[in-house]
């Protein structure tokens, strides 16, 4: 081991990385979690006839909320990827908070474009949906949209350069990183341990995915101003879901190195990288890259054999996860006699609701089941799936360990009637999205028929369940954060 | 020396591109442009400045970037005055700025400016392809289009060029440096 890795290796034992600056980043994320459960609340209850809720105001609504929430996924996968990455690898602080400050600001101009500009154009920025309102906003407030994504990008590139050039600093070169000398054979004393194989393949799509994706904003932005430049409409969706596809499993993927550095202080068993564990993550490079495809099931202009790579990717992409991260779970935790407190328990929940989750998605993968469910409730209850049950609660784990102190115990009464409670919520909710979808009930709809309402009230009676238990785990996390701190 | 003739090369070709470059945006933007820069760097290649004077230069660097980039200045490019500043402003206000101040840009802006890079050329790529008019009067629409795929293989190609490196840059051993490379290029 040289003198810089002994260095490193230490440093690791020693040291919180950063430690204040992520705790911030998981206390915005935690507050801004628990607005955008309320404001998916408020939209459930608004579907069911329990309150009145007027139609611009709930497209303003469903557009903060998947806004606000793939962005806080991917702030808080940021923040948890950070700091382990921090145990192996001496990151530059001054990056993280460049980056966390022009999140803030895309959030400031997110968050004014839809309640004060109006614009309710969906997370997902489609072409020429943002210029075409119909006097529901300005131009101006979909141009601040986009300049708020261009922002929240921008802070993101500067994460991945800094990460990927420390990786590079380390590792040589990122293959390395991503274990190539494991899955070839070659000899390697020092390989790379899980977190820096998930962040160098991390790195790697998400960059591509952001470069790709500030084109299509910057594009966009020149229609919006200019409307005689018209987007390629297909080559704009090719691009936005490309980027937003890539983007939101980042989210996951980073948020997964909780589990591979929090476990093991549980299992008693190092995770270890080995030849299998990196044919995985660098199956998982070319798979989240390759599989967005399956977006585009009903554009039936695309060429028929990126829809049919789609659907075959859909299916493949679902073994590395499963085959490795979630069946290595099952071996550390069996037989480990692991305590199971707050913690273990959510991080166990989000491997588990994380692979179920991909199992409605590989579903909805398929081209003659996508015809018919694409646009039903199916897909928020495929996505709600491993948000829910797993970034987030991968998340709210991450937390949960932050102010765990150093001794492990088991679940106090209230952490076990939150955690079950948190779960029944949310698969409770979620089982509500998938049954409605398979009852044909469309997605994005405002206003619900009365044959729909018992599905929409249901739904809200466990959204409440969730929204309650969030606000538990954050303030849990403020107030224990606070009383080690004082 | 060599570079110096280099550089004056770079000068030459560009200056026997003079006519070629009326007929073609893609010999105009592409070729010759670029190679006025390139003759600006090599004059200052082995040149060296304080540290303070970096970001300035680096600013005059971007200004005149941004200034050839828009097309009314391309078409400006073709008159008598437009092109006589055009070969004094590439290599001495983009090429010999840029030269300077890039061995003291941390790597994250290094990386940062080659990303953006990217995304701008992938932009200037759809903004050629998709205008709904001539953007610059002096070409063809249909040279106009040339131009714009141009710019998406320019962005295809640049990107590989710079993830090579840094994916398969040393898989076998380690760097000593662990706060980051100069030279990694990122």
């Amino acid at each position: 081991m040289s003198a810089v890795s002994e260095l490193v290796a230490e440093k690791s034992i020693v040291t919180e990385p950063q430690a204040g600056a992520v705790k911030l980043t998981m206390i915005l994320s935690g507050a801004v979690f628990a607005l955008m459960m309320v404001f998916g609340l408020i939209m459930r209850a608004a579907q069911g006839q329990l309150i009145e809720v007027d139609p611009a105001l709930f497209y303003q609504l469903l557009t903060a909320h998947g806004a606000g929430m793939v962005g806080t996924a991917a702030l808080s996968g940021a923040a948890i990827m950070w700091y382990f990455c921090g145990r192996h690898i001496v990151l530059t602080a001054g990056i993280f908070w460049a980056f966390l400050a022009l999140f803030l600001l895309g959030v400031v101009l997110i968050l004014g474009s839809i309640f004060i500009g109006g614009y309710g154009g969906a997370w997902t920025f489609l072409f020429p949906l943002p210029a075409m309102s119909g006097g529901a906003w300005e131009a101006g407030a979909a141009a601040a949209f986009m300049l708020g994504y261009v922002s929240i990008g921008v802070g993101f590139l500067l994460y991945y350069l800094e990460l990927g050039r420390q990786i590079h600093a380390r590792y040589g070169s990122l293959v390395r990183a991503l274990g190539w000398n494991l899955i070839l054979g070659r000899e390697d004393k020092n390989p790379p341990p899980p977190t820096i194989v998930a962040a160098a393949a991390v790195t790697i799509f998400n960059s591509i995915g952001i470069i790709l994706g500030a084109a299509v904003l910057v594009a966009s932005l020149v229609h919006l101003l200019v409307p005689g430049f018209e987007v390629n409409a297909l080559l704009a969706k090719n691009l936005i879901y490309f980027f937003g596809h890539v983007f939101i499993n980042a989210s996951i993927y980073m948020a997964v190195t909780a589990v591979y550095e929090i476990l093991p202080e549980y299992t008693g068993k190092p995770w270890k990288s080995n030849r299998l564990f990196a044919i995985a993550w660098n199956a998982v490079l070319i798979f989240v890259m390759a599989v967005y495809w399956h977006h585009l099931l009903q554009d039936v202009v695309m060429p028929p054999w990126m829809l049919v790579v789609g659907q075959l990717v859909s299916y493949f992409s679902g073994i590395p996860l499963i085959a490795v991260t979630a069946f290595s779970t099952f071996l550390y935790v069996r037989g480990s006699k692991m305590t199971w407190d707050l913690t273990s328990s959510l991080l166990v929940l989000s491997v588990a609701g994380w692979a179920v989750g991909s199992i409605p998605a590989s579903i909805d993968g398929m081209i003659s089941v996508n015809k018919v469910m694409h646009n039903t409730m199916w897909v928020p209850g495929h996505f709600h799936t491993y948000l829910l049950l797993g970034e987030v609660a991968m998340a709210f784990g991450f937390m949960a360990w932050l102010v765990r102190g150093k001794t492990i115990a088991q679940m106090s009464g209230l952490d076990r009637v939150a955690f079950v409670t948190y779960l029944a919520g949310a698969a409770g909710f979620v089982t509500v999205f998938l049954f409605s979808g398979a009852a044909s009930i469309p997605r994005r709809w405002a206003v619900h028929y009365e044959e729909w309402l018992m599905h929409d009230r249901i739904g809200t009676l466990f959204s409440v369940l969730i929204v309650m238990t969030t606000l538990f785990f954050v303030l849990r996390f403020v107030l224990r954060l606070g009383r080690s701190n004082g | 020396m060599k570079l110096l003739g280099l550089a004056f090369l770079a000068s030459a070709e560009a200056v026997a591109l003079r006519y070629a470059v009326v007929e073609s945006p893609i010999q105009h933007v592409l070729v010759q442009m670029p190679l006025l820069v390139l003759a600006g760097v090599l004059l200052a290649w082995n040149r060296q400045i304080r540290q303070e004077w970096a970001v300035p230069l680096l600013l005059v660097a971007l200004t005149v970037f941004l200034f050839w980039m828009l097309p009314r200045n391309v078409d400006w490019a073709l008159t008598p005055t437009g092109e006589i500043a055009k070969y004094l402003s590439l290599p001495l206000l983009l090429g010999v700025p840029l030269r300077l101040s890039w061995p003291w840009l941390g790597p994250v802006l290094r990386g940062f400016l080659k990303a953006n890079a990217l995304s701008m050329l992938g932009v200037l790529g759809f903004l050629y392809t998709h205008a709904p008019v001539r953007i610059c009067n002096s070409y063809l629409v249909s040279a106009q289009k040339d131009l714009g795929m141009a710019f998406f293989y320019l962005a295809a190609g640049l990107g590989c060029l710079w993830a090579i490196p840094i994916l398969f840059g040393n898989p076998s051993g380690q760097r000593s440096n662990a706060t980051g490379c100069a030279s990694c290029g990122v």
